[in-house]
This record gives structure tokens, C-alpha cells and sequence, in this order.
């Protein structure tokens, strides 16, 4: 197996300004990264997500840590000869290169014959769906296109692991939609291990098997979409995930009290006493219509609706909390701005987290 | 109408000044390499100065010894300018946080100087009672300064290359610089990832790149040292002698019958000078090394 393994790997950068007092750091990361997984960084700006990526790439040089592929030690291999291949935030093809060259250009890297080269260049170009595009220049291309060709250009080197460094972000929405698309679909004809930074929790939602949320410099937690979501482990990590309804509070034998008393319920999970935070998923909230059991009931005032795809997503003020909901088209009809509306949490959804 | 004429009836005093004395001068050039001197009575126009200096061996000597030192310095300068330039740019990725500028100074100080003044400091530096072979007789390299090769004022013309090639190298090195400073910094690490060491990086990307400029630059120097005057006057010997150099001397030899000939090797060097500007214009297109820069 070719697992890609990060043993404890740790990047300090020196200030430019000695004054500086606090100086970017990465925290030791441990990862393991199986063959042919899709395995995206998911963090804010300035969290590490890039430096990581460039340590693993070799493009960086560690401060200490290991970097394993299957049972070689690439720790002290310079990036040349790592045979990674790498898709950037711009598509950054060579402009006096014709496309079918840039693709061609890590396998002429490899001394492969200009024909079988350039064979190979044409057809990853169909893959791509570039096909009959081999001989312009990349200033004749539109972005989302420099961006396909740049993604072929990194497969059809069969690299052993593929870094994605916010391939997507530069393109427009709908551009963005369609080459996540082509890239899961690629992604698993061929089978290629791919590391993946992004900012965007959609995509990465979208395209992964495994996610690792990070934040300052640090992994915070590692796990499938729905895990993290579901489960996330720190506040830190819910905040990012854009769960903002995190209730201080108490438990109790079994019930649950928030701290600004907005809320009281049983808890569905065997947690002891102590205090906890309560994560609620804007999906867990639900306009009251009927009393119903095992959902905790609370009154509020709506203090802003917007209208996305289909749904709703308001924000109710409860006392000083606010709560983020998502409503049926139906249901918030039946409210609007200003207006009282009754909530009820089904506690069966919601997310305890000891800190 | 007034509005749209103004400009060019304003540009008119320079415009004139400049097609009087430079496309006049070259008109004058040509008629009086036809053989037209009304001062001696020869109003009737002929070849008969292009066939003179066509036969004459001096001319084809002098025309080798112009092409020697100009193919070779321009290569010369060509190389090292090249070299300082990828030298400066890959100081610049090695330094990004500290600049690098003391260096670019440096560079730049051979441009101030003036080709009169850059000749004079190879004369002190290459003679063979000069500062070189001086130091190298002291040290003992040579037993005796008589022993260091003619350099300067040598029929090969080896002081006026050197001259060229030190003057010239930084200036091909600040047409290249700009261009490479072009080049993406992520376009090192792109080739890195993709497995170029530096080499195949500098061949298969910035030679590329700077070739369009590499080529201008290159081509400037020729045409230059091709068509100059005072280094060679300085530095060469009087026979062979470049073509300028043996132009002015045919035109200062005493005899107005001289002339015509004098200015014919002028209308030669300037013909070559815009064939040359063509081929390398043909030849620009070609490589297609525009391409992809708009």
C-alpha cells in the first residue's frame, strides 16, 4: 500500500521583523493519508493549510517530522524527484508552451519520449474534455479551461499523490460546481491520492472521503463530512463548519440547563455531569406547529430571513441568544421579520461538547 | 482642423530637423557614393566607387575584421549579460526577503561609463605594460611583461571585444532582467513538482522567455559594435582596420577622390545594418517566442 504518512511534521517560520512576537507556526501534524483516498485540508486563512501542503510537496522545508509513500522515506527528497504533482490556486501554465506541451511537460521531466509523451498529453486532454485544443496557447483558453489543463498536466504524470492548492477558488460559481464535478469524476477513474486545501467547507463536503478541519497552525479534528458535522470536537471546529448555535450550560442527571436559561431538555446521550456545550444544527431547529416529544420547545422574535435554494434560513433572537434555523418555503410564509415564532430543538439531533 | 493638425504642425520643427540632417544626411551619403561631387565638377551618377572598394582587398579585410569583432563581442556580451541576468534572478528568488539591489548597482555601473573612458580602462588593464601583466609578472605567472600577450591595439582586435563585452554585457544582462522578473516565482515550484531541477528549468522556461529579448539585445550590441567608431579607433591597429574606422580614414586620406568610396562603405554598413534587422525580425516570428505574452 502507498499510504502517504505525515509523521509529526512542524514548520516554524522566522519573522522578517524579529519584534514580532508571535511568529506563524505549524504544530506538529500527524496524518495518514490511505492510497487513493480524497483527503482535503479545511481550514481558514492563515491556518497552515498551505504550508502543510507545501511541506508535503517539498517545496518547504521542514523544521522536523517525516514524510512517508508506502515504505519510502521522502522526508529529504527534494520535490523534483518526489514524483507528486500539483494543481495551484492559478493554473500557472508556462505561456510560450502550446497546451499540449504544458501537459506533456512533467512527463519530458521523466525523459519520456516526445511521441508517447505527447500521445498521452492528448489523450489526458479528452479526458479533461480539451480534446482538439492540444495546439493553442494557454492565453486562448478561458480560466475554467487553463484550469482543466493544468489539472491534466498534474495526472497524466500518474503521480503518486496529487496536492490541490485551492484549484477552484479563482473560478466563477458555476465554473467551480462543474470542475468539482470533473474532478471527483477523475479522481476516481484514476484512482490517484489526492491532498486537497480549500477554505470552502461546500467543496470540501462535496469531494471528500476524509476531511481535517485545521486552525492555528494545528489539526483540529479529522473525519468524514458528516462526522465533523455531526460530531465536531471543539467549538472551534463547529464555528468553522458555520454551526452557530453553541449554548453554554449544565448537565445535570440527564437534563440539560443553558446557562442563559433559554433553553431546558432531557438529554438523549449518556453524558456525566459537568458543563457542556450544546452544538445545534440549524437542520435540529423546526417551527412548532404541535407539541411534540423528545424536542426542546423555545419562543423567540425572527430578526432576519433569507431566502437560498429552496429553504429559508432565519435568525431568531432568544433573549440575547440568536439562533440560526432553516425553514420550508411553507413554514416561513406563515412568519415574517419582527414577529414572534415558537422553535422546537429536536434534541435527538444535537451535539455535546465537554470543554 | 485646426485642432487635428495642431499636434503634428507642432512636432513639425523636430520632425524636420530630424529628416534634414539624418535622411538628408543619408540622401547626400548616397548621392555622393554615386560618384555626385559638383564641388570637383562629377554631377553624373555611377558605381564606379562600389565596384572600386568591392575589388580592393582592404575592404574585404577590413568587412572580415568588422564582422570578427562584432559577431564576437556581441556573443561575448550575449553570454555574460545572459548569465548575469539568470545570476541576478535566481539571487532574487534566494534573497526575496532581502534585496538584492547592491548587486543590480553594480551591474549598472558599466552602462555609465562611456565607450571612450571603457576603452582607455582596457588599454591601462590588457597592454602589455599594463596592470594585468604588471601584477601577473609580480606574482610570477610571466618572467617579463613583454611576455603577456598582445591585447590591445592587436590586429585581432581582442581590446576591442573585451571593451565590448565589458560594456555591452551589463547592458544586454538590464534588457534581460525586466523580462525574467516577469517570470511567475510559482512557476519555479510548478517545475519542481513536475520534476525540472534548475537546469531543465532554465532551458525548458526561462531561456524561452528571454529568447525574444536575448535576441533584440543581442542584435542591438551587433548592429552597434558593427557600425562603431571610437573603441575601434582607439584600441585597433591601422591596417586591418573595421569598416568606420577605414571609412573615415579614406574620407580624411587627403584626396577628394577617396570620398565617394568613403561613403559607399557607410551606405554598406547602413544596408547591412536594416538586413540584419530584417532577419532578425524574420527569424523573432518564426520561433513563435512572442507567443502567449500578449
Amino acid at each position: 500500500m502507498s499510504d502517504l504518512r505525515i509523521i509529526d511534521i512542524q514548520k516554524r517560520y522566522i519573522s522578517a521583523q524579529a519584534r514580532e512576537e508571535n511568529p506563524f507556526m505549524l504544530h506538529p501534524v500527524r496524518l495518514a493519508i490511505r492510497e487513493g483516498e480524497f483527503f482535503s485540508l479545511l481550514g481558514p486563512s492563515g491556518c497552515g493549510k498551505t504550508t502543510l501542503l507545501k511541506l508535503v510537496a517539498g517545496l518547504l522545508e521542514a523544521d522536523g517530522g517525516e514524510l512517508w509513500v508506502g515504505d519510502e522515506n521522502l522526508t529529504n527528497v527534494p520535490p523534483e524527484s518526489r514524483r507528486f504533482a500539483m494543481v495551484f490556486q492559478q493554473s500557472l501554465l508556462f505561456p510560450h508552451k502550446t497546451i499540449e506541451d504544458n501537459v506533456a511537460f512533467g512527463l519530458k521531466m521523466q525523459k519520456v519520449g516526445k511521441q508517447q509523451r505527447l500521445k498521452a498529453a492528448r489523450e489526458m486532454l479528452e479526458h479533461v474534455g480539451l480534446s482538439g485544443f492540444g495546439s493553442r496557447f494557454p492565453d486562448e483558453l478561458s480560466g475554467g479551461q487553463q484550469q482543466r489543463v493544468a489539472l491534466a498536466r498534474a495526472l497524466v504524470a500518474n503521480p503518486r499523490v496529487l496536492l490541490m492548492d485551492e484549484p477552484f477558488s479563482a473560478l466563477d460559481p458555476g465554473l467551480r460546481q462543474e470542475m468539482r464535478e470533473l474532478l471527483s469524476r477523475i479522481q476516481k477513474e484514476f484512482r490517484v491520492t489526492v491532498l486537497f486545501v480549500t477554505h470552502d467547507r461546500d467543496e470540501a463536503f462535496a469531494l471528500s472521503d476524509r476531511i481535517a478541519v485545521m486552525g492555528e497552525g494545528k489539526l483540529q479534528q479529522v473525519g468524514s463530512a458528516r462526522e465533523l458535522y455531526e460530531r465536531p470536537e471543539t467549538t472551534t471546529v463547529a464555528s468553522f463548519l458555520g454551526l452557530r448555535n453553541i449554548l453554554g450550560g449544565v448537565i445535570e442527571n440527564g437534563h440539560f440547563a443553558s446557562s442563559d436559561k433559554i433553553m431546558e431538555a432531557a438529554v438523549h446521550l449518556p453524558l456525566s455531569d459537568g458543563d457542556y456545550f450544546m452544538v445545534i444544527r440549524p437542520e435540529a431547529i423546526k417551527a412548532s406547529e404541535n407539541g411534540q416529544s423528545g424536542h426542546a420547545r423555545v419562543r423567540g422574535v425572527v430578526q432576519e430571513m433569507k431566502y437560498g435554494r429552496g429553504i429559508y434560513s432565519l435568525i431568531v433572537k432568544v433573549r440575547k441568544q440568536l439562533l440560526e434555523c432553516v425553514l420550508t418555503i411553507a413554514q416561513a410564509e406563515k412568519t415574517a421579520v419582527g414577529e414572534p415564532i415558537d422553535l422546537f430543538v429536536d434534541m435527538k439531533e444535537v451535539w455535546f461538547l465537554k470543554e | 482642423m485646426w485642432r487635428k493638425s495642431k499636434p503634428y504642425l507642432l512636432l513639425l520643427p523636430a520632425t524636420g530637423a530630424i529628416i534634414l540632417l539624418f535622411f538628408g544626411g543619408i540622401f547626400d551619403g548616397l548621392l555622393k557614393s554615386f560618384g555626385y561631387f559638383p564641388a570637383i565638377g562629377q554631377t553624373d551618377l555611377n558605381l564606379a566607387a562600389y565596384e572600386r572598394l568591392l575589388s580592393s582587398g582592404a575592404f574585404w579585410e577590413s568587412l572580415r575584421l568588422t564582422l570578427r569583432v562584432a559577431a564576437l563581442s556581441s556573443l561575448l556580451s550575449a553570454l555574460i549579460g545572459a548569465l548575469v541576468a539568470i545570476a541576478l534572478f535566481f539571487l532574487n528568488d534566494a534573497m526575496r526577503t532581502k534585496s538584492p539591489k547592491a548587486w543590480h548597482r553594480l551591474f549598472q555601473l558599466p552602462l555609465t561609463i562611456p565607450h571612450l573612458v571603457a576603452g582607455y580602462i582596457i588599454v591601462l588593464l590588457f597592454m602589455q605594460s599594463g596592470f594585468v601583466s604588471r601584477i601577473l609578472a609580480a606574482i610570477g605567472w610571466i618572467d617579463d611583461i613583454a611576455d603577456f600577450p598582445v591585447l590591445v591595439n592587436d590586429p585581432f582586435g581582442w581590446g576591442i571585444i573585451f571593451t565590448y563585452a565589458w560594456k555591452e554585457a551589463p547592458f544586454v544582462s538590464l534588457m534581460l532582467y525586466p523580462v525574467l522578473s516577469r517570470i511567475h516565482g510559482s512557476w519555479r515550484e510548478v517545475s519542481r513538482v513536475f520534476g525540472a531541477g534548475n537546469w531543465p528549468f532554465i532551458r525548458e522556461v526561462v531561456m524561452p522567455v528571454m529568447m525574444p529579448a536575448w535576441t533584440v539585445a543581442t542584435f542591438i550590441v551587433f548592429v552597434f559594435t558593427f557600425s562603431a567608431f571610437e573603441v575601434p579607433y582607439l584600441l585597433g591597429v591601422t591596417y586591418p582596420s573595421v569598416l568606420p574606422v577605414y571609412s573615415y580614414q579614406l574620407y580624411t586620406s587627403g584626396t577628394l577622390a577617396d570620398r565617394p568610396e568613403a561613403l559607399a562603405i557607410n551606405m554598406i554598413l547602413a544596408a547591412m545594418t536594416i538586413l540584419l534587422g530584417l532577419v532578425t525580425y524574420y527569424f523573432s516570428k518564426r520561433w513563435n517566442v512572442l507567443k502567449g505574452w500578449g
